[in-house]
């Protein structure tokens, strides 16, 4: 999915930026990332959630930045931070210490449980990608009360055996995440360009939420080759408002990420 | 009152000759802020081989650290270039079976150079359980073990402490006998310059001793812990130091696509490192105005 759609004056990577921002509340302490989740924390302090505070993993902690950051320890989020510390800090006190409230991810593959690969593709003996690894992801994935994925939606990276483990979800699903000892609540929304998922609540499998406007539950249905749940309702997500649109833009102004159509 | 402070300044040379093949080092700085790029460079230049690095995640440099084989092994969290791309040298390199990863999270990592520093064998955590960092390794016996502790009865994982033969970081300013000062966000460098037999400490500026003793509150680092002192200008480029310059993107995407190929790399690596000769002649190659353009301004710092 890329660019613009007919007739839509915003592209799918703006909705999933926008609906990343929704699902944080105000006064919420969001663990970011960069890419879109980094648009999303602003974006949602800069609307619905002024109290939010935005924390990143190299030690930058309620962020204020004006310039768009590349990295998690760009020098642009030092400007007007509350504090710049350390990975001992963020990590470990602040996210391990149980006080972060929402954590974003990435992911190159994710199974009906919410686990996620960011390793390797291909077999561990003889891979055929070395991807990032772990970085802060499987902290964030086991710490934070709960998990947004932001992902584009390819068959390739909706799996049913992951290639590699890096970050925990739901586990085998059901209970098995608690009874691993793991604290946080994991993954509760996936956002891809076609649409957002949940987990159901016992099960702890994978389930269609809403479709982007203009994708039919079909489409979704093809694109994501696992046994995803299809509720027997399923409802369009809600459209950007022009608030959403023109500061999500003025986050981004050169297109470095809304100008990125996938990876 | 007076005393003479030692005076632990030699060249970036002298440094990188301290460090024997097959030497285990902490790798400071992360991602794009201060990692020791000059000391790579320099590593390279003098042909070091099979060496393992420690370190929560860095970009080009461990990178180019790969492609020159001068390290074969690496324990860390993360190996990419962010919004750049993947490690190009990296993705050769393991498919060849020159380097091997041995994988964990960026806070297991940091609590192990806590461990380090502490003089404690291993340190818990509550990462990695339930994934494959727990179960798949690649060249340690023992990688990290599960427990239950003996007072609560939770579930934790052991990870083993770091004390590797050098720490190597990249900081803002030091005086001659090693007192440190890191402007911005340290990353694991507070853990990771304690964790280390040996510290080499690269500074952007070195500065008299009565400026970080007017200022004791502002020293990451104390000189208690530090062997050795190179002043080292520009030492992160192409990446960031906070307050002193900001990243030079173009040539970290110049990095990534030139070196996508091996034929690339190697063209890269004649022109950047080794054609070069030292770190001056690297930064003469850069050019002035080039340096000039990254200059941090205040008051953003970048």
């Amino acid at each position: 999915m890329t660019g613009q759609q007919k007739g839509r004056p915003y592209s799918p990577i703006e909705l999933m930026a926008i609906c990343g921002a929704r699902a944080i509340k105000d006064g919420e302490t969001v663990f970011a990332g960069t890419g879109l989740p980094m648009l999303s924390a602003a974006l949602a302090q800069r609307t619905h959630a002024p109290r939010s505070k935005i924390i990143y993993e190299g030690g930058f902690i309620d962020t204020r930045n004006r310039d768009l950051a590349v990295s998690v320890a760009d020098s642009r989020l030092h400007y007007r931070a509350a504090a710049a510390i350390g990975l001992i800090e963020t990590l470990g006190m602040l996210l391990q210490g149980g006080r972060v409230d929402v954590g974003f991810l990435g992911a190159a593959q994710i199974d009906k449980y919410g686990n996620i690969n960011t390793t390797y593709i291909g077999d561990f003996s003889q891979p055929k990608v070395r991807l990032p690894g772990a970085g802060g992801g499987n902290d964030i994935a086991t710490s934070a009360k709960r998990v947004v994925v932001i992902m584009t939606h390819h068959k390739r990276k909706f799996v049913k055996d992951l290639d590699y483990v890096t970050s925990p979800g739901h586990l085998k699903g059901a209970d098995t995440r608690r009874e691993a000892g793991i604290r946080g609540g994991g993954p509760s929304l996936v956002v891809t360009d076609l649409c957002q998922m949940d987990f159901a609540e016992s099960s702890k499998e994978m389930r269609l939420m809403t479709v982007h406007s203009g994708i039919s539950v079909q489409e979704v249905i093809e694109e994501t080759p696992l046994e995803l749940i299809i509720p027997g309702e399923v409802t369009t997500t809600p459209e950007p408002t022009p608030q959403e649109l023109r500061t999500l833009r003025e986050l981004d102004p050169t297109g470095l990420y809304l100008g990125k159509a996938s990876e | 009152m007076a005393s003479e402070a030692e005076d632990k300044r030699i060249t970036l040379a002298e440094a990188a000759e301290k460090v024997a093949n097959g030497a285990h080092l902490f790798w400071g700085g992360f991602g794009f802020q201060r990692p020791p790029s000059a000391f790579a460079a320099e590593l390279i230049r003098q042909g070091k081989r099979n060496l393992t690095l420690y370190t929560c995640g860095s970009e080009t440099d461990i990178d180019m650290l790969a492609g020159a084989g001068v390290a074969s092994r690496f324990e860390l969290a993360y190996c990419a270039l962010e919004v750049v791309g993947l490690s190009p040298n990296i993705q050769r390199r393991i498919r060849e079976g020159a380097l091997e990863i041995e994988d964990y999270s960026n806070l297991a990592m940091a609590t192990r150079f806590l461990g380090g520093a502490l003089g404690l064998p291993f340190m818990p955590i509550k990462s990695m359980l339930g994934t494959d960092l727990l179960t798949k390794k690649r060249f340690r016996d023992k990688k990290a073990e599960v427990m239950e502790c003996p007072f609560t009865g939770e579930r934790v994982v052991l990870v083993p402490s770091v004390r590797p033969d050098f720490s190597i970081i990249h900081v803002q300013r030091a005086d001659p006998e090693g007192n440190a000062q890191i402007d911005g966000i340290r990353g694991e460098d507070i853990e990771g310059s304690r964790a280390g037999k040996k510290v080499v400490l690269l500074a952007e500026e070195i500065v008299d001793t009565e400026f970080i003793r007017s200022t004791p509150d502002q020293t990451s680092i104390p000189g208690i812990y530090v062997d050795h002192v190179v002043e080292c200008p520009w030492g992160s480029h192409p990446m960031a130091v906070y307050k002193y310059y900001d990243y030079d993107l173009d040539h970290v995407r110049l990095y990534r696509e030139t070196c996508k190929t091996e034929e690339g790399w190697r063209s890269y690596l004649e022109e950047y490192i080794l054609g070069v000769g030292d770190h001056e002649g690297y930064l003469s190659k850069l050019g002035t105005s080039r340096l000039l353009r990254l200059r941090a301004r205040r008051p953003f710092g970048y």
